[in-house]
């Protein structure tokens, strides 16, 4: 006999208040074990003992329960992550805590850092676990119930999807992407929530110009009062305010590249949010103004100025690849992908994206540093007999222009001669 | 401090997520505390069975020399539990004692934090007696006959024990800081100072 999905269980049991028998459903509240999951709690910055004692205690408390969790039988598995908030504020602590490699280097001890890792590993199991909804032929939960179940009870949702893919993404990417494209797929109200999300993602990029004292969109709408007016610039601001905006800035960067890579899937949804022209118009504002403020600043400490250089090269080469997959993903690709007939809509994409970002010279000249513009142009040129020339030679006009008067030289690429 | 982060302003200004209250958790190692003391109380493994085991396997002269060793490790666990928690408590001190140093022959760095994890700070003597007195119990029995008596002691999950993922190939690796060929030393970097001001 074919085995039931596990939401179409029943389990008959003996009542412990009454004694009798009962039936219940395989999922139900009353199965799930009184476990306490504790919160996930950083490593301490520094090596005072008693600190490193009380991390190591509540972090062996959680790989424990972790270990116990990921033994449990697929059913009692469920009933744990569907009715346990503790063991669900656990998991979101650490998505939200775990310290990413490009935060801030922590000397740790040795025991904090295998302790660290064995959590890492339990962790990721677990939302692997999570977002599997068939482990075996007579394990499985129904696909739209399965949809219903992460969905309703949080046991996803973007920001911990987005740490998910920063924390993970690298080691662990094709695992990682299966199980996204996996719950994306049982469950599309995720792209909703996506979509939702993305005014917030702007706001952030606001936010960062707002403490620069650079304008941002929007800002003009509401007149500042004279007295308000404040001269706040990465310039003149306290070193920690600067330090803070940066490390920010890195991890807003990486995150959203490390999702956008492991999920271009997602690139429609920001592209919805003329995701491109908000990315480039917000580097043209805010990179140089914190490179200049970066350079020009005086360091007691040279390292510190190395660090935050360091992470404002690493922020800039993040948004040119988070813009490369969203133009890969919303134009390139479907015009490799698609027949003559169907590629005019995704080729017009390409040319009003270009051209909306045409006055960010800064960004362009960056961006066609990493990814030559003109060889994105040429294969629109080979994929349709009808593109609007006019147009490109305007696109690849503007961005030898963004070259002009510039000491850095544009990388030469190499012309077979044949 | 938490850092700032991406995902922790899109947890706090975006209606895609839960929004749990965390403040209650500030005693969680309390509460998770108290929840291992139960779990220690509801075990299989009891005081009792383990005199029966003992009486059960050894001869009356043994016995009595065990016996001895069996008080040790009571009082040792009356001290560490604390007398006020009561009879119960306190034998299921002793269990755990029990179980922590009978394949021990003196108190490790994980011992005492397995200790302290359970009940807090604790006299070392009696941690070292407890041991002691372990060991020498300890030694009367084949390790297969102690095996058998603490397996008494783990959970039942049913039939499945086996871990998710434990073929899984796992990597540590994480996004780490890009190494910019590009990045100038301090003194070269005024002439792209001048750039950075056009805009």
């Amino acid at each position: 006999m074919p085995a039931l999905p596990l939401d179409e269980l029943q389990l008959t049991e003996k009542d412990p208040k009454t004694g009798k028998l009962r039936t219940l459903p395989a999922l139900h509240p009353e199965i799930k074990a009184d476990r306490s999951f504790v919160l996930y709690r950083p490593p301490p910055v520094v090596r005072d003992p008693a600190l490193v004692e009380e991390f190591l205690e509540r972090a062996k408390f959680i790989a424990d329960d972790l270990d116990w969790l990921l033994a449990l039988p697929h059913d009692k598995f469920w009933c744990q992550v569907i009715f346990d908030e503790t063991l669900q504020k656990c998991l979101d602590s650490y998505l939200s805590h775990a310290p990413r490699k490009f935060d801030v280097l922590l000397d740790c001890h040795p025991e904090v850092n295998d302790m660290q890792k064995r959590l890492h590993r339990s962790v990721f199991l677990t939302f692997l676990r999570m977002s599997t909804h068939k482990e075996s032929k007579d394990h499985f939960i129904t696909p739209s119930v399965f949809g219903e179940i992460i969905y309703n009870n949080f046991l996803f949702d973007i920001p911990k999807i987005l740490d998910l893919c920063v924390l993970f993404g690298k080691g662990n990417g094709p695992l990682l992407q299966k199980m996204i494209e996996n719950i994306f797929t049982q469950q599309p109200s995720y792209f909703g929530d996506l979509d939702e999300t993305l005014p917030t993602v702007l706001q952030v990029f606001n936010n960062i110009l707002h403490k620069c004292g650079l304008q941002c969109e929007g800002a003009s709408a509401e007149p500042q009062k004279l007295e308000e007016r404040v001269n706040v610039t990465p310039g003149n601001m306290p070193l920690q305010e600067l330090k803070d905006i940066v490390l920010y800035l890195c991890d807003t960067c990486t995150t959203l590249w490390a999702f956008l890579d492991v999920f271009p899937l997602a690139c429609q949804t920001f592209q919805k949010h003329e995701f491109c022209y908000r990315l480039a118009s917000f580097y043209e504002l805010a990179i140089p103004e914190l490179e200049s403020a970066i350079k020009k600043r005086h360091y007691e400490d040279n390292s510190v100025f190395a660090d935050l250089w360091r992470r404002i090269s690493h922020s800039r080469k993040k948004v040119m690849e988070a813009f490369h997959i969203l133009i890969n993903q919303v134009c390139l690709q479907p015009i490799l992908e698609s027949s003559c007939e169907n590629i005019q809509p995704f080729i017009e994409e390409f040319l009003q994206i270009f051209t909306s970002v045409l006055q960010e010279r800064r960004f362009l000249r960056d961006y066609d540093e990493l990814f030559p513009i003109e060889d994105d142009v040429s294969l629109l040129q080979q994929a349709s007999s009808t593109l609007d020339e006019t147009r490109t030679a305007y696109i690849l006009q503007a961005v030898e222009s963004a070259w002009e008067g510039v000491d850095r030289k544009k990388a030469q690429v190499t012309k077979d001669p044949t | 401090m938490a850092l700032p982060r991406l995902t922790g302003a899109l947890r706090s200004f975006s209606n895609v997520t839960k929004h749990d209250d965390y403040n209650e958790e500030l005693a969680d190692l309390t509460t998770k505390r108290l929840k291992l003391h139960e779990q220690l109380l509801k075990s299989d493994l009891t005081w009792k069975k383990i005199i029966k085991f003992v009486d059960d396997n050894l001869d009356k002269k043994e016995y009595q020399t065990v016996n001895g060793d069996l008080k040790t490790i009571l009082q040792a666990a009356k001290q560490i539990v604390g007398a006020e928690n009561g009879q119960e408590a306190i034998e299921s001190g002793a269990v755990f004692l029990f179980k922590t140093f009978h394949k021990k022959e003196c108190v490790g760095h994980d011992e005492t934090k397995a200790i302290k994890q359970m009940f807090g700070p604790f006299p070392s003597s009696s941690a070292t007696a407890a041991c002691n007195a372990t060991c020498r119990i300890a030694s009367h029995f084949t390790e297969e006959q102690l095996t058998a008596l603490i397996q008494m002691a783990e959970e039942q999950n049913g039939d499945n024990r086996v871990l998710f993922g434990k073929n899984i190939v796992f990597s540590f690796d994480m996004h780490d800081l890009d190494h910019s060929e590009e990045m100038p030393v301090n003194g070269e970097a005024d002439a792209q100072r001048i750039i950075s001001l056009d805009y």
